[in-house]
Protein backbone atom coordinates (compact mmCIF):
# COMPACT_ATOMS: atom_id res chain seq x y z
CA UNK A 1 0.00 0.00 0.00
CA UNK A 2 1.89 3.39 -1.13
CA UNK A 3 0.15 6.24 0.13
CA UNK A 4 1.23 10.07 0.06
CA UNK A 5 0.86 11.69 3.39
CA UNK A 6 1.48 15.50 4.53
CA UNK A 7 3.51 16.61 7.05
CA UNK A 8 3.89 19.31 9.64
CA UNK A 9 7.60 18.60 10.97
CA UNK A 10 7.18 20.63 14.17
CA UNK A 11 3.58 21.75 15.15
CA UNK A 12 2.87 24.56 17.02
CA UNK A 13 -0.50 23.43 18.49
CA UNK A 14 -0.46 22.23 21.44
CA UNK A 15 -3.89 20.99 22.16
CA UNK A 16 -5.84 18.28 20.48
CA UNK A 17 -8.47 20.88 18.56
CA UNK A 18 -6.05 23.11 17.04
CA UNK A 19 -3.55 20.40 16.11
CA UNK A 20 -5.92 18.59 14.09
CA UNK A 21 -7.15 21.49 12.31
CA UNK A 22 -3.42 22.37 11.70
CA UNK A 23 -3.09 19.44 10.07
CA UNK A 24 -6.40 19.62 8.33
CA UNK A 25 -4.89 23.05 7.24
CA UNK A 26 -2.17 21.45 4.52
CA UNK A 27 -4.53 19.17 3.19
CA UNK A 28 -6.13 20.04 -0.66
CA UNK A 29 -9.11 20.73 0.91
CA UNK A 30 -11.76 23.84 0.54
CA UNK A 31 -12.05 25.80 4.02
CA UNK A 32 -15.52 24.68 4.71
CA UNK A 33 -14.71 21.03 4.18
CA UNK A 34 -12.29 21.30 6.81
CA UNK A 35 -14.72 22.61 8.80
CA UNK A 36 -17.11 19.88 8.70
CA UNK A 37 -14.02 17.45 8.71
CA UNK A 38 -12.52 19.40 11.78
CA UNK A 39 -16.39 18.52 13.60
CA UNK A 40 -16.28 14.92 12.24
CA UNK A 41 -12.66 14.17 14.08
CA UNK A 42 -13.64 15.77 16.94
CA UNK A 43 -16.57 13.68 17.46
CA UNK A 44 -15.10 10.79 17.33
CA UNK A 45 -12.68 12.17 19.91
CA UNK A 46 -15.36 12.59 22.28
CA UNK A 47 -16.85 9.24 21.84
CA UNK A 48 -13.08 7.68 22.90
CA UNK A 49 -9.81 9.09 22.76
CA UNK A 50 -7.69 7.73 20.14
CA UNK A 51 -4.27 7.56 21.86
CA UNK A 52 -2.93 4.15 20.05
CA UNK A 53 0.43 4.24 21.89
CA UNK A 54 2.16 6.26 24.50
CA UNK A 55 2.50 9.62 22.47
CA UNK A 56 1.36 8.51 19.26
CA UNK A 57 -2.42 9.56 18.59
CA UNK A 58 -4.78 8.35 15.11
CA UNK A 59 -7.47 11.03 14.91
CA UNK A 60 -9.44 9.10 11.83
CA UNK A 61 -12.83 8.98 10.61
CA UNK A 62 -14.48 7.52 7.22
CA UNK A 63 -16.13 10.94 5.28
CA UNK A 64 -18.26 11.74 2.79
CA UNK A 65 -16.53 14.90 2.68
CA UNK A 66 -13.41 13.55 0.94
CA UNK A 67 -12.94 11.34 -2.37
CA UNK A 68 -9.61 9.87 -1.52
CA UNK A 69 -7.41 9.31 1.21
CA UNK A 70 -6.36 11.82 3.22
CA UNK A 71 -3.08 11.65 5.53
CA UNK A 72 -1.52 14.02 7.53
CA UNK A 73 1.57 13.81 10.10
CA UNK A 74 2.38 16.16 13.11
CA UNK A 75 5.00 15.86 15.17
CA UNK A 76 5.61 17.76 18.35
CA UNK A 77 8.83 17.89 20.59
CA UNK A 78 6.87 19.77 23.55
CA UNK A 79 3.72 17.47 23.17
CA UNK A 80 0.06 18.22 22.51
CA UNK A 81 -2.17 17.54 25.37
CA UNK A 82 -4.25 14.90 24.01
CA UNK A 83 -7.63 13.43 26.79
CA UNK A 84 -4.93 14.38 29.36
CA UNK A 85 -2.01 12.46 28.14
CA UNK A 86 1.04 14.29 25.65
CA UNK A 87 1.17 13.12 22.32
CA UNK A 88 4.64 13.65 20.20
CA UNK A 89 3.10 11.94 16.82
CA UNK A 90 0.19 12.90 15.38
CA UNK A 91 -1.27 10.88 12.39
CA UNK A 92 -4.06 12.27 10.81
CA UNK A 93 -6.91 10.07 8.16
CA UNK A 94 -9.78 10.21 6.85
CA UNK A 95 -10.89 7.86 4.53
CA UNK A 96 -13.78 8.05 1.61
CA UNK A 97 -17.27 6.88 1.74
CA UNK A 98 -17.11 3.82 -0.72
CA UNK A 99 -19.43 1.30 -2.50
CA UNK A 100 -16.93 -1.16 -0.84
CA UNK A 101 -17.37 -0.38 2.37
CA UNK A 102 -14.65 0.27 5.28
CA UNK A 103 -12.00 -2.33 3.99
CA UNK A 104 -9.75 0.01 3.05
CA UNK A 105 -10.16 1.76 5.65
CA UNK A 106 -9.23 -1.09 8.19
CA UNK A 107 -6.31 -1.95 5.78
CA UNK A 108 -4.79 1.43 6.13
CA UNK A 109 -5.47 1.23 9.86
CA UNK A 110 -3.66 -1.84 10.16
CA UNK A 111 -0.77 -0.74 7.69
CA UNK A 112 0.15 2.15 10.19
CA UNK A 113 -0.66 -0.56 13.48
CA UNK A 114 1.92 -2.89 12.00
CA UNK A 115 4.54 0.11 10.95
CA UNK A 116 4.59 1.17 14.72
CA UNK A 117 4.56 -2.17 16.22
CA UNK A 118 7.69 -2.90 14.07
CA UNK A 119 9.09 0.46 14.28
CA UNK A 120 8.50 1.31 18.24
CA UNK A 121 7.84 4.06 19.19
CA UNK A 122 11.67 5.19 19.04
CA UNK A 123 11.61 4.81 15.59
CA UNK A 124 8.46 7.14 15.30
CA UNK A 125 9.50 10.05 17.51
CA UNK A 126 12.92 9.83 16.59
CA UNK A 127 12.82 10.08 13.18
CA UNK A 128 14.75 12.80 12.16
CA UNK A 129 13.09 14.14 8.50
CA UNK A 130 9.74 14.40 7.67
CA UNK A 131 10.69 11.92 5.08
CA UNK A 132 12.10 9.51 7.66
CA UNK A 133 9.00 9.85 9.56
CA UNK A 134 6.86 9.06 6.50
CA UNK A 135 9.23 6.48 5.88
CA UNK A 136 8.71 4.90 9.10
CA UNK A 137 5.02 5.07 8.42
CA UNK A 138 5.09 3.48 5.20
CA UNK A 139 4.29 6.34 3.60
CA UNK A 140 5.68 8.62 0.48
CA UNK A 141 5.49 12.42 1.26
CA UNK A 142 3.67 14.77 -0.65
CA UNK A 143 5.70 17.66 -1.75
CA UNK B 1 -23.68 26.44 4.07
CA UNK B 2 -27.07 26.25 4.99
CA UNK B 3 -27.00 24.77 9.03
CA UNK B 4 -29.50 22.08 8.36
CA UNK B 5 -27.48 20.95 5.29
CA UNK B 6 -24.13 21.05 7.73
CA UNK B 7 -25.68 18.82 10.47
CA UNK B 8 -27.13 16.74 7.68
CA UNK B 9 -23.66 15.99 6.77
CA UNK B 10 -22.32 15.26 10.23
CA UNK B 11 -24.77 13.32 10.77
CA UNK B 12 -24.30 10.89 7.71
CA UNK B 13 -20.37 11.10 9.20
CA UNK B 14 -21.59 9.66 12.65
CA UNK B 15 -23.87 7.29 11.02
CA UNK B 16 -21.05 5.91 9.07
CA UNK B 17 -18.51 5.89 12.27
CA UNK B 18 -21.53 3.95 13.97
CA UNK B 19 -21.76 1.54 10.90
CA UNK B 20 -17.92 0.79 10.91
CA UNK B 21 -17.66 0.10 14.40
CA UNK B 22 -19.75 -2.58 14.32
CA UNK B 23 -17.70 -4.48 11.76
CA UNK B 24 -15.97 -7.40 13.49
CA UNK B 25 -12.93 -6.52 11.69
CA UNK B 26 -12.59 -2.83 12.41
CA UNK B 27 -13.71 -3.82 16.45
CA UNK B 28 -10.61 -6.13 16.51
CA UNK B 29 -8.35 -3.75 14.76
CA UNK B 30 -9.42 -1.12 17.18
CA UNK B 31 -9.33 -3.32 20.10
CA UNK B 32 -6.09 -4.48 19.19
CA UNK B 33 -4.81 -0.96 18.82
CA UNK B 34 -5.78 0.23 22.24
CA UNK B 35 -9.34 1.59 21.48
CA UNK B 36 -12.42 0.68 22.60
CA UNK B 37 -14.80 0.35 20.08
CA UNK B 38 -17.93 -0.48 21.98
CA UNK B 39 -17.66 2.41 24.36
CA UNK B 40 -17.16 5.03 21.27
CA UNK B 41 -20.20 3.11 19.52
CA UNK B 42 -22.50 4.15 22.68
CA UNK B 43 -21.04 7.54 22.72
CA UNK B 44 -21.62 8.36 18.81
CA UNK B 45 -25.10 7.05 19.19
CA UNK B 46 -25.62 9.22 22.31
CA UNK B 47 -24.26 12.38 20.47
CA UNK B 48 -26.10 11.32 17.32
CA UNK B 49 -29.26 11.67 18.65
CA UNK B 50 -28.35 15.20 20.54
CA UNK B 51 -27.34 16.84 16.70
CA UNK B 52 -30.47 14.84 15.21
CA UNK B 53 -32.81 16.44 17.81
CA UNK B 54 -31.36 19.42 16.18
CA UNK B 55 -32.46 19.26 12.85
CA UNK B 56 -35.87 20.25 11.47
CA UNK B 57 -38.40 17.55 11.39
CA UNK B 58 -39.06 17.83 7.78
CA UNK B 59 -35.25 17.11 7.13
CA UNK B 60 -34.61 14.53 9.57
CA UNK B 61 -37.61 12.34 7.97
CA UNK B 62 -36.25 12.66 4.39
CA UNK B 63 -32.61 11.85 5.49
CA UNK B 64 -34.07 8.52 7.90
CA UNK B 65 -35.75 7.97 4.69
CA UNK B 66 -33.13 7.76 1.86
CA UNK B 67 -30.58 6.42 4.06
CA UNK B 68 -33.15 3.41 4.92
CA UNK B 69 -33.84 3.02 1.45
CA UNK B 70 -30.34 3.47 0.02
CA UNK B 71 -27.76 3.15 3.15
CA UNK B 72 -26.39 6.87 1.95
CA UNK B 73 -28.79 9.75 2.31
CA UNK B 74 -26.45 12.55 1.56
CA UNK B 75 -24.24 12.83 -1.25
CA UNK B 76 -21.45 15.02 -2.98
CA UNK B 77 -22.28 16.75 -6.52
CA UNK B 78 -19.14 16.29 -8.42
CA UNK B 79 -18.71 17.69 -12.32
CA UNK B 80 -22.44 17.97 -12.20
CA UNK B 81 -23.24 14.46 -11.59
CA UNK B 82 -25.05 13.07 -8.15
CA UNK B 83 -22.47 11.09 -6.61
CA UNK B 84 -25.56 8.88 -5.84
CA UNK B 85 -27.07 7.90 -9.04
CA UNK B 86 -24.46 9.35 -11.45
CA UNK B 87 -27.08 11.57 -13.03
CA UNK B 88 -26.53 15.12 -14.45
CA UNK B 89 -27.78 17.80 -12.41
CA UNK B 90 -29.94 20.53 -13.96
CA UNK B 91 -27.80 23.12 -14.86
CA UNK B 92 -29.54 26.31 -12.78
CA UNK B 93 -28.96 23.95 -10.05
CA UNK B 94 -25.46 23.57 -10.46
CA UNK B 95 -24.53 27.22 -11.45
CA UNK B 96 -26.30 29.04 -8.63
CA UNK B 97 -23.01 30.67 -6.37
CA UNK B 98 -25.00 30.14 -3.18
CA UNK B 99 -26.36 26.69 -3.87
CA UNK B 100 -25.55 25.18 -1.11
CA UNK B 101 -27.27 28.02 0.91
CA UNK B 102 -30.53 25.87 0.57
CA UNK B 103 -31.21 22.00 0.68
CA UNK B 104 -30.91 20.61 -3.05
CA UNK B 105 -32.21 16.70 -3.75
CA UNK B 106 -31.39 14.98 -6.82
CA UNK B 107 -34.20 15.45 -9.04
CA UNK B 108 -33.17 11.53 -10.34
CA UNK B 109 -32.92 9.34 -6.77
CA UNK B 110 -33.83 12.15 -4.81
CA UNK B 111 -30.52 11.96 -2.00
CA UNK B 112 -29.58 15.15 -0.67
CA UNK B 113 -26.59 16.83 -2.33
CA UNK B 114 -23.97 19.22 -1.05
CA UNK B 115 -21.48 20.91 -3.48
CA UNK B 116 -17.92 20.27 -2.19
CA UNK B 117 -16.20 23.02 -4.04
Amino acid sequence: MERRCRCVWKLSSTDRKAAVRELLDTLPLADKTKDLLTRALETREQAGPTVIRTGISLPHCRSLLVDDFQIAVGRSVKGVEWHGQKVNVVILMISPVTPGGPQQHMELMKHIATRIRDSGLKGITGAGTPEKLAGVLGFELED
Amino acid sequence: MNHDLEKLISLHDIDVMIDDLKHADIMEQEESMGLSPDHARAELARIREELASGIRKRWLSLYQQLAGHYGNAVVPAVRDRCCGCLTRLPTAMCSDPDRNEEIHTCPTCGRIIYWAD
